[in-house]
């Protein structure tokens, strides 16, 4: 359970990192995408592409070297919620966009909105398999509790 | 609450590492500047049949012929055709489609050179970044009186150029001798 664990949590980082890596050679052309979404104020829409990249490395690394594990999952669920209703909303309302996923240019799709689901899903299992706290190294051997009660 | 603070500080390292990034990108977001999608920006409804027509005045401006984003795409990948930016200084510095000469509605100090230049292509293709192309027109129509023949205004403007990004697209096509006269 544990390398199932490990793995959707090397999975999830690994892929947020490539995804941020492809954007950094034209951040101009992910702004556009970004703007193409219509769900940003247009003033917004440098920062906000900007943040989105820098947030995909931030989370990506902490998930590969297992720091903060809950957090950087579940702040790349709440991405990958904004990002699903975001290009939900626009397909829906006809919008023709390519959705700036991995910094190409391919056309957003329900397929790219079922990918985005599938990573939501991977993002909400990872910080449900996470402890709360730091992950810390015990000293408690195995098979006994990790936070015995206390001696009466 | 402590997992929202952890939050919290990984998505501010994100925001100044994605800031960093862009710093450093070749291509940057212009963090300054307001980024509009191409529909509110008009781009891919100049001209096109299905966008809502800019109120018309009277006398109605005369209108150049419209090209599309492929074709214009495969004129300049073949070198068949001279572009033309008609936006303002600051969108042509920001990018703008390779080896296009930027002349504004205003004028270019050298217009008569870029018009020589222009005048060793059958075609050429001008553009702006408006909804309505009237900068475009207003140029082409310039050119025209300046005597080159076969003068178009690319339809859907820069922005649909932008979105087209086909292979040889994404504003940049291959160099066809007009180095000299880019700025």
């Amino acid at each position: 359970m544990r390398t199932v664990a490990a793995a959707a949590r090397l999975l999830l980082g690994g892929v947020f990192l490539w995804a941020s890596v492809t954007k950094i050679p034209d951040m101009a052309a992910f702004a556009e995408s970004v703007a193409n979404y219509r769900i940003v104020s247009p003033h917004l829409v440098p920062v906000v592409a900007a943040a989105v990249v820098g947030v995909e490395i931030a989370a990506g690394i902490t998930l590969v070297l297992n720091l903060w594990t809950r957090a950087a999952a579940l702040l790349l669920a709440g991405l990958l919620a904004v990002f699903t209703l975001g290009l939900s909303s626009a397909l829906v309302r006809g919008i023709d966009l390519a959705c700036g996923c991995f910094g190409g240019n391919t056309p957003a799709t329900w397929w790219t909105v079922l990918r985005d689901v599938v990573l939501l899903a991977l993002a909400i299992g990872v910080a449900a398999a996470s402890p709360p706290s730091p992950a810390r190294p015990s000293a408690v051997p195995s098979g006994q509790p990790a936070d015995p009660a206390p001696a009466p | 609450m402590r997992t929202v603070l952890q939050m919290a500080a990984v998505a501010a390292a994100g925001t100044a590492i994605g800031l960093g990034a862009n710093a450093l990108s070749p291509h940057p977001a212009a963090l300054a500047q307001p980024v509009l999608s191409v529909a509110e920006s008009g781009g891919g409804a100049c001209a096109m049949p299905t966008a809502p027509q800019a109120p018309v005045s009277s006398p109605a401006p005369w209108r150049a012929t419209r090209i599309t984003v492929e074709e214009a795409k495969g004129l300049c990948d073949a070198c068949l055709a001279g572009f033309v930016d008609a936006r303002g200084s600051h969108e042509y510095a920001h990018g703008h489609i390779q080896n296009a000469l930027h002349l504004p509605p205003a004028g270019h100090p050298d217009e008569a050179a870029v018009v020589a230049q222009l005048r060793t292509y059958p075609l050429v293709v001008v553009y702006d970044g408006e909804y309505s192309c009237a900068v475009a027109d207003d140029v082409a129509g310039r050119l025209r009186r300046a005597g080159l023949q076969d003068v178009r205004v690319l339809q859907g403007a820069w922005p649909a150029w932008v979105a087209a990004k086909a292979p040889s697209a994404a504003g940049m096509c291959g160099v066809c001798g007009l180095e000299a006269l880019v700025k």
